[in-house]
């Protein structure tokens, strides 16, 4: 699911199969942990799936934000002399809590839930959600048909859209 | 670039590098406003007292479905100043565009170069290759006196013929034309690939 381009840059892409195997993940784990929020993200904060509430969060900035946080937290451990990088972290507020768990190499999870929620519950169902996630996003399936995904005429008609929304 | 075939969805990430107060955060402040909030999302910024990045800026846009697909732009700064290095790296990871935003003062040439030179390391290191990576330059801070011609701007920066432009980010002049080409590349870039 993940190519590496002739420039150097990556391309990932997520089948309609893996994104349904995804979502039923994240519901599950939602239902089991009375979790508020989850959002699957790669390395770089790219948001992937999101689940539960979400109306009241902008679940893109968040995942830049986590995505931020792993990495900078994994630098400090670098800098520290840690060899391998923070597995998860935990943000405590006065109502919500934040715990941030790695997904393999290049995925992590964002759960955002009420403080009434104990850690404990959050932590064991999400190990199991862990292995179950990584096995999806490392199985690259069949990837899905239509990929003329952009052509000659998506492009006329992004630089029209573009051209009315940048329209002062 | 980042696909998702169950939604359709296609995004794209766009980083505006370039030395400590060229008008990277100006841009994305500039995009901000003038969208309606149904195309630019929140602009967060990750920034000290003294306003300058410490971190990044982001701010997604959202353009609507067209013919089928979603298309979203992921538009990042990193922090200009020097010893914020490792933060730019971070940020650089999984970029699929560059707007570099030179500052046309005199005195600021030696900056625009070094961060160029700091820009191409940090792309190499990923793996990437500025000679054919989707760049542009925006030569910034058009308004002010004391600024080089365009021909030695060009002449120091644009060694490899990438399109750029003229701009005064603060009152918008260019920032709109500057992305549009950006974006352009990048799809231009995803078409070939995909
Ligand atoms: N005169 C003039 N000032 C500008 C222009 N663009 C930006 N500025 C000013 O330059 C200063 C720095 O702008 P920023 O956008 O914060 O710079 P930056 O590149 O994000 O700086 P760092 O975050 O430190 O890397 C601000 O005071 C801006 O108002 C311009 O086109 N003309
Ligand atoms: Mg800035």
């Amino acid at each position: 699911m993940s190519l590496l381009e002739r420039d150097g840059s990556k391309k990932i892409e997520i089948s309609s199969l893996q994104y349904d195997g995804i979502q039923k993940c994240l519901t599950e784990l939602t239902q089991k942990t009375r979790a508020t929020a989850l959002l699957l993200s790669d390395i770089n904060g790219q948001l992937i799936a999101q689940n539960g509430d979400t109306r009241q969060i902008n679940t893109s900035v968040l995942s830049a934000l986590a995505a931020s946080d792993f990495a900078a937290t994994s630098e400090m451990a670098k800098i520290v002399g840690e060899k391998a990088r923070f597995r998860l972290l935990f943000h405590e507020g006065e109502t919500n809590n934040v715990y941030l768990s790695n997904v393999g190499e290049n995925h992590f999870l964002v759960i955002v839930f009420a403080t009434s929620v104990t850690l404990g519950v959050i932590r064991v169902y999400t190990k199991k959600a862990v292995e179950t996630l990584l096995e999806i996003v490392n199985n690259s399936s069949d990837a899905d048909n239509g990929k003329e995904i952009l052509n000659t005429e998506f492009n006329l008609h992004l630089n029209d859209a573009l051209d009315s929304i940048f329209k002062k | 670039m980042f696909i998702n075939w169950a939604l359709q969805e296609i995004n794209l990430k766009i980083v505006y590098y370039g030395p400590g107060m060229s008008g990277k955060t100006t841009n994305l402040e500039y995009i901000h406003s003038k969208l309606d909030s149904s195309v630019a999302g929140d602009l967060v910024s990750l920034k000290t007292k003294e306003d300058r990045t410490i971190f990044f800026d982001f701010l997604q846009l959202d353009v609507g479905r067209i013919k089928g697909k979603r298309p979203k732009f992921n538009l990042y700064t990193v922090p200009g100043q020097v010893f914020y290095a490792s933060s730019r790296k971070i940020i650089l990871k999984g970029v699929d565009g560059i707007v570099f935003v030179a500052d046309s003062q005199k005195d600021r040439m030696d900056s625009n170069i070094e961060t160029l030179l700091d820009l191409e390391n940090n792309l190499s290191e990923e793996g990437m290759d500025i000679k054919v990576f989707p760049w542009v330059i925006q030569y910034n801070k058009r308004d002010l006196t004391g600024i080089e011609s365009i021909d030695i701007l060009q002449g120091e920066l644009n060694r490899y013929k990438v399109p750029y432009f003229e701009s005064v980010a603060v009152n918008g002049d260019g920032v709109f034309n500057t992305l549009k080409a950006i974006i352009n590349s990048v799809i231009l870039k995803a078409q070939k690939e995909l």
